[in-house]
């Protein structure tokens, strides 16, 4: 980099000298940071790691299904197997993915602040996720856990002779994480906003990561106490859901999924967010319905908090509790609606570039739309009774999840991998991985709707054989999904050492992130910006010089 | 502290006592703690939250083992220690209002007040709960006191307690004798009528079962209330310190309001606990109804 910076010494003098990355390079400069830029770099190694160990245990999940006997695992085995890999996603990925990662890095530079509002609560809640993740990892190496990611008593605190403690204290611990995150940007976007960046001029990502953060302080701490009173009904041997002194299993799921129903929304609302930024961006047009979208965003986490029972239609609740929460859930459909048909009229006439950050957000629509709609088929009371607890489930979550959560967040890693790293990375190679996914995961997935809808039930080692084709096209798709995978992790990484370097606005876009260098100066803005113009604003009064933009771009790439 | 950004481009000429680099000036930065220490006192609320939810749904249920349980409960302990906690809030609410006045030696005296109130709270609950733990009254197998095996030969007397397992343990005439009196009178609710009895026999072991989910909860949520007050303590500990140095003042007493905020919402979720556990279905019990 230095060397290309002597060659293009007439327009990098406008940049300042050093960047976030190159202030300091010991190790207690990286540990000891407040910059909100490097605890996001520190998230991404740790979350991409996490996100690798739970996609083996999903590799193994689908090798095992690939034959109708357990033969690859035995049962008991087996069912570590997928607990481990729903409690890594869920709880190390999903959760902190978007937020922590993209949403630490970008949302004080798109509020024109010089840092998160508490960045040593930022820093606090990275090594919380740390000692969180070690603890759940700990487990796993002792021998694991078995329960499912939802830990249903009494099971968990009865009869389970694994690893439930250590993992709990974990997942309890690993809260505190996403609560203090989500504290931080809710303090940062009312008090950190720069002069000019009223409410309806922040990007709609911001309003996505604010809506999440809702959740996260409003949900979590339920959780954290929930898996705390099972802790310790676990080690003291008695207490509320032990059905045989007259306690309660049931209210353990009430009380689980008061905060995993709303958590379901942690794991969706920032995806959403990027791509609403990816829409609009990519389409070069002022997305359409801006006070809508927000506004959904805050919707969806306020209804999220009023359908938890949907999770629980077989499990004894009321059948009058069962119609109000299905009806509940079906109102949820709305704002995501909303969302869904604002992007699609921001395409149109649009002057749409298929960069490989527009194959993910072309991407997710498609998959969403079918992860969504299927949510109304299990919200349905009648048919959910035929559907809970098979594969049609596991095909419907993970359409939102990894259809939804992981193509945005791939695609928002792509979009600002300039930003974040000063590099870009092959575009050629970008576009065959985001197919490669999307071809892949429609393989693995769409044929578990198939399967659940015939009758296999989820969490089994071994299913009947006239179902084994099915099975066998799944993890095919499972082997395509994975490669796609692997290619960024190869491509990014090489593009950290041999890509081209960055300027300040390869997308030559409007918004604040793409004003200031890339990377970033640790102190964000040279001086606090004065926002003058609307979000999304591609008309020629946004204030941004896009012949200069694109000199310096076109300079820099020599 | 320790600043690694040696980039230092935040070359502000003045820079107030306090005041930190990502904020622009003293109202930026007040708005935002407070935001955030009211945020964090939502998610507080929440966390106590499902377990105010779970005293609900158990105390509907079992209305009748839950006020049995609540009588032995010594309420005024728990009065005394409501009546310490709400002058300790006095005390911290003073507290605040001397570091707005920049009176250092007033902070310092009324800090320690403060502390001698939380620790006053502290060693009586250690009171009840040794008490608790005397009478075989701690939900968990071993946290109760042990007795030797008592001699089968030896006359029994009335009120000895004989505790070789440690267990919880629940004999309670006159709990059972109203639980009767109101099944007769149709008052018990549905989970009673078939928690309580075995073939239409008032089962102690049944009764105890409920109870025992009584105490479960009281020391699940007093104890967690105690771990929030041992914590308020340190935060106290911090602030003595810094107010013993002399850092606040009109300009700058965040710190102090922000304490204060922590400790007033622990002390309002004491002003919860005691009337749902200590004085709720007393009167079910202390006879003349």
């Amino acid at each position: 980099m230095q060397n290309v910076d002597a060659v293009n010494s007439d327009f990098i003098e406008k940049e300042p000298k050093m960047n976030y990355l190159t202030n300091g390079f010991t190790l207690k400069s990286w540990l000891l940071t407040k910059d909100h830029k490097r605890i996001a770099i520190m998230y991404l190694i740790t979350v991409s790691a996490f996100f690798l160990i739970g996609g083996l245990y999903a590799a193994t999940i689908r090798l095992e299904l690939l034959t109708p006997q357990s033969d690859l695992l035995e049962s008991g085995t087996y069912n570590k197997v997928f607990t481990q890999h729903g409690i890594i996603m869920v709880f190390l990925f999903l959760i902190p993915v978007i937020p922590a990662i993209l949403g630490n890095f970008l949302l004080p530079i798109m509020i024109g602040a010089k840092d998160l509002a508490l960045p040593r609560i930022n820093l606090l809640s990275l090594y919380i996720y740390w000692i969180g993740g070690a603890l759940i990892m700990y487990a796993l190496m002792q021998g694991g856990v078995d329960t499912g990611w939802t830990f249903y008593t009494p099971y968990s605190t009865t009869f389970s002779n694994t690893y439930v403690m250590a993992t709990g204290l974990g997942i309890f611990i690993n809260g505190f994480s996403s609560i203090l995150t989500g504290l931080n940007f809710i303090v940062t976007v009312h008090t950190m906003r720069a002069p000019g960046m009223t409410w309806f001029r922040l990007p709609l990502f911001v309003w996505a990561n604010y809506a999440t953060s809702l959740v996260m302080i409003l949900g979590t701490p339920v959780v954290a106490i929930t898996v705390l009173l099972l802790a310790l009904e676990r080690i003291g041997k008695v207490g509320i859901f032990d059905p045989a002194i007259g306690g309660d299993p049931i209210l353990f799921q009430h009380l689980f999924w008061f905060y995993s129903h709303p958590a379901v929304y942690i794991m969706i609302l920032p995806g959403m967010g990027i791509i609403s930024e990816l829409i609009s961006n990519f389409s070069r047009k002022k997305i359409f319905g801006y006070e809508f979208i927000a506004f959904s965003s805050i919707a969806i986490a306020v209804f999220g908090f009023l359908v938890w029972g949907h999770h629980m239609f077989v499990s004894g609740q009321s059948i009058y509790a069962g119609l109000v929460f299905s009806f509940l859930t079906m109102v949820v459909a709305i704002p995501s609606a909303i969302k869904m048909f604002n992007w699609s009229a921001t395409l149109y006439k649009g002057s749409i570039s298929y960069d490989t950050p527009m194959l993910y957000a072309i991407g997710f629509m498609g998959l969403f739309l079918v992860g969504g709609l299927t949510g109304l088929f299990l919200g349905s009371m009648g048919l959910t009774v035929h559907l809970t607890d098979t594969y049609f489930i596991v095909a419907h979550f993970h359409y939102v999840m990894v259809g939804g959560q992981v193509l945005a967040y791939l695609g928002g890693l792509h979009y600002w991998w300039s930003k974040m790293t000063g590099k870009l990375y092959s575009e050629f190679w970008g576009k065959i991985s985001a197919m490669l996914i999307f071809v892949g995961f429609n393989l693995t997935f769409f044929p578990q709707f198939i399967l659940g809808y015939q009758g296999m039930p989820r969490r089994y080692a071994s299913y009947a054989e006239e179902l084994q084709v099915l099975n066998i096209f799944s993890t095919a798709g499972a082997s395509v999904l994975g490669l796609g995978m692997i290619l960024p992790l190869v491509y990014l990484t090489h593009s950290l050492i041999f890509g081209k370097n960055a300027s300040s606005n390869p997308w030559m876009l409007p918004g604040l992130e793409w004003r200031v260098p890339s990377p970033p100066p640790t102190e964000n803005f040279e001086s606090t910006p004065i926002v003058t113009w609307e979000a999304y604003d591609f008309s020629d009064e946004n204030g941004l010089d896009l012949e200069e933009a694109r000199r310096r771009h076109l300079a820099t790439i020599v | 502290m320790v600043n690694v950004n040696n980039m230092a481009t935040h070359e502000h000429d003045y820079h107030p006592p306090g005041l930190q680099h990502q904020f622009e000036d003293m109202k930026q930065q007040e708005e935002s703690v407070a935001l955030g220490m009211w945020a964090f006192l939502v998610q507080e609320i929440m966390f106590f939250g499902g377990l105010f939810t779970a005293y609900l749904v158990f105390r509907s249920r079992y209305p009748m083992a839950f006020a049995a349980g609540s009588n032995h409960l010594d309420a005024f302990l728990g009065g005394l220690n409501t009546l310490v906690l709400i002058v300790s809030s006095l005390t911290m609410a003073l507290t605040v209002y001397y570091a707005q006045k920049g009176k250092r030696m007033m902070q310092v005296w009324l800090i320690i007040l403060t502390m001698l109130f939380g620790t006053t709270f502290l060693v009586v609950k250690y009171f009840e709960y040794s008490d608790k733990y005397h009478h075989g009254l701690v939900p968990v197998t071993g946290l109760n006191k042990r007795t030797k095996a008592a001699d089968p030969n030896a006359p029994k007397t009335e009120g000895t307690y004989v505790n070789t397992r440690s267990e919880f343990q629940w004999h309670d005439e006159k709990g059972d004798k109203i639980i009767l009196e109101a099944r007769e009178k149709g008052y018990l609710t549905p989970h009673e009528e078939i928690g309580y009895f075995t073939n239409g026999e008032l089962d102690n072991n049944k009764v105890r079962d409920k109870v025992r989910i009584f105490f479960w909860i009281y020391f699940v949520m007093t104890g967690l209330h105690a771990l929030h007050m041992i914590v308020g303590l340190g935060i106290m500990m911090w602030l003595l310190w810094t107010a013993w140095r002399g850092a606040y003042s009109a300009d700058y007493y965040s710190p102090v309001e922000m304490s204060g905020l922590y400790w007033h919402f622990v002390d309002i979720v004491w002003i919860f606990l005691f009337p749902m556990l200590y004085l709720l279905g007393r009167h079910f019990l202390a006879g003349g109804h």
